[in-house]
C-alpha cells in the first residue's frame, strides 16, 4: 500500500531526532493519502508558507487536499515551511524539501501551489522554493513544470509576488483547481511549452498570469496603467462557488500526531459576511454571503467526527453568529455533540450575536477566558468604522458570561483607525473600566474580574473602503500606544500592542506594487524568515532591503491615495466596485454606518456579478 | 455487562518511531474512536477513552510487541477487535493481537532489545570497541532520574547478550520502579572512545515477567 520514499526515509532518520518534534517532518499520519506513482498524471505539491502546526490546522488546504485527492490520477501532497533546526540539517546534507506524503522532491512535481494567508509568510515562499532547488524567480524557471502557483486571500493584490510566481488563482479555488490540473494533463501529453501552459491557463477564468502584463509607473511613482499582451483579460474576475451547500467539503482530515494550533475537526457554516466593517478585507473578498443548509452543516460534521475520531468540533466562518437559525442549528448540532460526548466550539461571534442560549450550547472546558471584539472605544469610531457594535451591546454580552461564570474578558482594538483622535484611545480604556463594573454589578458573579485590552495598529488593505487611508506613523502611534497605558490605574485591566514594526511591513506589502517584489526578495537574501515569528523577524534587515532597493515603505504605507489613482491591483477584479469602495470611504469620514447585507443591499456590485439570486437569499 | 480489561500486543515501528509516548496515547484514542468499537470512557465530567500503555518507548525507538490496556464494555471478537483497530490506526502501528491480560504492569521485569548498528561504524573498527567494552568487568555511566542523576553499573544488568554482525541483542531490566534505557549503553561507548554513535537502529523486541514473556 505505501508508496514511501525508502530512501529519503533513510536519510531522515539519520538525524531527525536532533530535530524538535520529528513528527512533523515524517508524515504518515491518518488520513493522509499515500497514492501509486505509477497510475498518477499529475502531482500537486500544496505548500503552507508555515509550519506544520500552523498550516495544518488550516480549512482551506484541507478542502483542496481532500478535492483533488478525490481525483484518481491526480495526488496533492502537503509540504510545510520546516524550522531553522531542521532546516539546518536539510542544507547541511543536501536534502530538498519534500512533500509529507511520498517523501518525494517537490521539484520534480507538477505544480508547486502555495496558499497566501498572511503577508509577513511571503519570505518563507522564497525560502521554501530555494529549499526545493526550484528557481525563486518566475523568469528563471524553464521546462513545463513545475509551475509555482498561488490562491488565498492575499492573493487580492499579488502584484509583490508577481516576480515569483507562474501564476494565481484568484478566488475561490474548487472548481478552478481541477481546471488547471486538467490543462496541464493537456500540456503534458501535447508536449507543450510552460509558456504554452500560461498562455492557456490565462484564459480560465480567475487566473492570471502575472508575465503576461505590463506595468507603467507616472513619475511621482504611482501606477500609469496596466497592459495585458498574448490575449490576456484585461480584468480577472475572482471565482466563486455559486451553489455553495452543494460545494465539496472533506469528510476526513489528516490528523496529525502531535498537538497542532486547533487541533479539531472544522466544518464551514456559511463564506462571505454580511456586515462590511470597514477595515475587514474578508468581508469584502469573500462576498457574496452564503449559508450551508443545516442538513449538510449536520452530515457534514458527522462524518469528519466519525473518520477523524476527533472530540471536538469547530464551526468556521467570518460570523457563525449571523446564521440565520443558528439556534436550530445549535440544537441540532448538539443533539448529536451530546450524544458522542464532543465538544462543540463557536469562534467567530459576534457582540451583538452572543446569547445565553449560544452561551450554553458552546463547551468551554476551562471556562476562564472569553474575547470579544469591538474594535474601537467609542460610538463615533465603531460608526467610522461600520462596526455596528453599541456599548449596551458589549455590557449584555460580558453579564451573559459573568453569570454563566467567566471572570476574564479580551477585548480586541485597533489603533491608528482613520480619524481616530485622544478621544477614541480614552474611550478604549473606559470601556474597559465599565466592563470591570459591570462584573460587580452582575449578580451571581464569582471570582475576581480581568480585562485584557490587546491593541494592534490598524493596517489599510486593498478592496476595503480604506484602501485609501495612510497608515498612522509611526510616532503617533507610540505616543497614543503610551497614553493608553498611562492613564490605565486599574491592576485588573492589562493592556497590550502589537509590534509597530510588523504592522509596517505588512502594511507595505498588502499595499504594495511591483517593483516592492524587489525587497522582498532583497530581505529574504538578507535572511529573512519567519517573519509571522517574534523570535525570527527583523526589522533591520527589511529596512536595508528597501533602502538598497532604493523603495520608500512611507510612500506605501503612509500616503494617502487618491481616488482617481491607478492601485496596482486593479487588475484584479473581487466583485465589489471601486465606485462602492469610494462611496464607503466617504460614509467612513462622514461618520455614517452602512446597513448589513441581511436589512439592506449596500449596492456593493456583487449583486449585479452573481446574477442577484446568491444576494437575495441572505435576507 | 460489565466492562472487561483488554489487552493489545501492538508493533510501533518506521515512521511511527518519532511519535511521543504522549502523543500515542492520543493517536490510540482517536483511532479507537474511528473503530466505534464499545470501548470503555472514564466517568466524569470530561470523559475520556481509557488507555493505558505497559511500558512507555522512548522517541526514535522501534517497539516490535509492545502492550496496552483498555476495557470493553460489550463481547467483541478479538480478531475483529484486532482488524477493526488496524484498520483505524496509522500504518507504522499495527496491532498483532488481543488477549486477556494475564500480568500487571507492575509485573514487568525485563526487556529485550535488537539494535542495528550501522555499518560505516562496524568496518571501521566500532565493533570491536562495542564488544571491548561489553566486555569489561564494570560499565558505569550517569542515569539521569526525576531526583537527579545516579551512577549506574550497566554490567550485571545486561543479559543474554548477543553479537552478530552488525546486530547486538541484550536483555535489560525493564519496568515502572527501575528500567534502563539501552541508548545508556552508547552513552557509555561516546563516554569511553569520545564519539557518539550515529544512525543506531534500537527495537525493543519483547517485554518479559521474571523468565517468560509478558502475557
Amino acid at each position: 500500500m505505501s508508496e514511501n520514499n525508502n530512501s529519503m526515509m533513510e536519510r531522515l532518520d539519520e538525524f531527525l531526532l536532533e530535530v524538535q518534534k520529528p513528527s512533523r517532518y515524517i508524515g504518515g499520519e491518518t488520513g493522509a493519502v499515500i497514492k501509486d506513482r505509477s497510475k498518477v498524471d499529475i502531482r500537486f505539491a500544496f505548500c503552507f508558507p508555515d509550519t506544520y502546526e500552523i498550516g495544518m490546522s488550516h480549512l482551506g488546504m484541507k478542502i483542496l487536499y481532500g478535492l483533488k485527492n478525490s481525483v484518481p490520477n491526480y495526488w496533492c501532497e502537503r509540504v510545510f515551511m520546516p524550522l531553522p533546526d531542521m532546516e539546518e540539517q536539510m542544507r547541511a546534507r543536501n536534502i530538498p524539501l519534500y512533500a509529507l506524503e511520498s517523501l518525494d522532491p517537490i521539484k520534480d512535481f507538477d505544480f508547486i501551489g502555495f496558499t497566501l494567508q498572511y503577508e509577513m509568510s511571503y519570505t518563507n515562499i522564497l525560502e521554501m522554493l530555494d529549499l526545493a532547488g526550484v528557481p525563486v524567480l518566475a523568469k528563471d524557471r524553464t521546462g513545463l513544470t513545475p509551475i509555482v502557483m498561488a490562491g488565498g486571500p492575499c492573493v487580492c493584490n499579488p502584484e509583490p509576488l508577481a516576480d515569483f510566481f507562474d501564476f494565481f488563482a484568484i478566488g475561490e479555488g474548487e472548481e478552478m483547481n481541477l481546471e488547471f490540473m486538467r490543462l496541464m494533463e493537456e500540456c503534458k501529453r501535447e508536449g507543450a511549452s510552460r509558456q504554452e501552459f500560461l498562455r492557456r491557463a490565462a484564459q480560465i477564468d480567475g487566473i492570471y498570469v502575472p508575465s503576461l502584463y505590463d506595468i507603467d509607473y507616472n513619475e511621482d511613482g504611482t501606477v500609469k496603467s496596466i497592459t495585458p499582451k498574448d490575449g490576456a483579460p484585461a480584468k480577472v474576475r475572482k471565482r466563486i462557488i455559486k451553489d455553495f451547500d452543494k460545494a465539496y467539503a472533506p469528510e476526513n482530515f489528516v490528523v496529525p500526531f502531535s498537538g497542532i494550533v486547533h487541533d479539531r475537526a472544522v466544518v464551514e457554516v456559511l463564506r462571505g459576511c454580511i456586515r462590511g466593517c470597514r477595515f475587514c478585507q474578508a468581508g469584502y473578498i469573500y462576498r457574496p454571503y452564503r449559508e450551508k443548509g443545516k442538513e449538510t452543516i449536520l452530515n457534514q460534521t458527522r462524518a469528519l467526527c466519525e473518520n477523524t475520531g476527533y472530540d471536538e468540533v469547530s464551526l468556521s466562518s467570518l460570523s457563525t453568529g449571523d446564521y440565520k437559525d443558528i439556534e436550530g442549528l445549535l440544537s441540532e448540532l448538539t443533539d448529536y455533540t451530546t450524544a458522542e460526548k464532543i465538544n462543540l466550539s463557536l469562534p467567530s461571534l459576534r457582540i451583538d450575536r452572543f446569547s445565553d442560549e449560544v452561551l450554553k450550547k458552546i463547551t468551554d472546558v476551562r471556562k476562564s477566558g472569553l474575547t470579544f471584539a469591538p474594535e474601537g472605544g467609542t460610538q463615533r469610531i465603531r460608526d467610522v468604522i461600520n462596526k455596528n457594535v453599541t456599548e449596551q451591546n458589549v455590557m449584555d454580552s460580558v453579564k451573559i458570561a459573568f453569570e454563566g461564570g467567566y471572570t476574564n474578558i479580551k477585548l480586541y482594538f485597533m489603533l491608528g483607525l482613520p480619524t481616530e483622535t485622544m478621544e477614541d484611545i480614552e474611550g478604549i480604556y473606559a470601556l474597559a473600566r465599565a466592563v470591570i463594573e459591570q462584573f460587580y454589578a452582575t449578580e451571581g458573579h464569582r471570582g475576581r474580574p480581568g480585562v485584557s485590552v490587546s491593541l494592534s495598529t490598524f493596517i489599510p488593505k486593498p478592496f476595503t473602503p480604506f484602501e485609501f487611508e495612510p497608515q498612522l506613523d509611526e510616532a503617533t502611534v507610540r505616543e497614543r500606544q503610551k497614553h493608553l497605558r498611562t492613564i490605565n490605574t486599574d491592576r485588573k485591566i492589562t493592556i497590550s500592542y502589537s509590534d509597530y514594526n510588523v504592522s509596517l511591513i505588512e502594511a507595505v506589502l498588502a499595499r504594495g506594487d511591483r517593483r516592492v517584489g524587489k525587497a522582498i526578495y532583497a530581505a529574504w537574501k538578507k535572511g529573512c524568515k519567519l517573519d509571522g515569528w517574534d523570535e525570527y523577524f527583523r526589522f533591520d534587515k527589511w529596512v536595508e532591503a528597501f533602502r538598497d532597493c532604493g523603495l520608500d515603505m512611507a510612500f506605501y504605507a503612509n500616503r494617502r491615495r487618491s481616488y482617481d489613482e491607478v492601485a496596482p491591483w486593479s487588475h484584479i477584479d473581487m466583485l465589489v466596485s471601486r465606485e462602492f469602495l469610494i462611496e464607503e470611504n466617504k460614509r467612513a469620514h462622514a461618520g455614517v454606518t452602512t446597513p448589513n447585507c441581511r436589512e439592506k443591499c449596500s449596492g456593493c456590485g456583487v449583486s449585479k456579478c452573481v446574477g442577484g439570486e446568491i444576494c437575495r437569499a441572505i435576507g | 455487562m460489565p466492562s472487561v480489561n483488554t489487552r493489545a500486543f501492538f508493533s510501533k515501528t518506521g515512521r511511527a518511531k518519532y511519535i511521543s509516548h504522549l502523543d500515542l496515547s492520543t493517536v490510540m484514542i482517536r483511532a479507537m474512536k474511528r473503530t466505534k468499537l464499545p470501548i470503555w470512557q472514564t466517568e466524569g465530567f470530561n470523559p475520556r477513552t481509557y488507555v493505558t500503555f505497559m511500558l512507555p518507548l522512548s522517541l526514535g525507538q522501534e517497539g516490535e510487541h509492545e502492550a496496552m490496556d483498555f476495557r470493553l464494555t460489550e463481547d467483541v471478537p478479538y480478531d475483529e477487535v484486532r482488524d477493526r483497530l488496524n484498520a483505524a490506526l496509522p500504518p507504522d502501528i499495527r496491532v498483532l493481537e488481543i488477549t486477556v491480560p494475564k500480568d500487571k504492569n507492575t509485573d514487568i521485569t525485563a526487556a529485550r532489545y535488537r539494535i542495528e548498528l550501522p555499518e560505516e561504524f562496524c568496518s571501521s573498527g566500532g565493533a570491536e570497541k562495542l564488544r571491548e567494552l561489553c566486555g569489561r568487568e564494570q560499565i558505569n555511566v550517569e542515569k539521569r532520574t526525576k531526583k537527579g542523576s545516579i551512577v549506574v553499573d550497566l554490567k550485571p544488568l545486561m543479559t543474554d547478550v548477543e553479537m552478530n554482525g552488525n546486530v547486538l541483542s541484550l536483555t535489560l531490566p525493564a519496568g515502572n520502579s527501575f528500567n534502563i534505557n539501552p541508548a545508556l549503553l552508547f552513552e557509555a561507548y561516546a563516554a569511553e572512545y569520545g564519539e557518539p554513535i550515529r544512525r543506531l537502529r534500537i527495537v525493543r523486541t519483547n517485554i518479559y515477567s521474571g523468565n517468560r514473556e509478558f502475557e
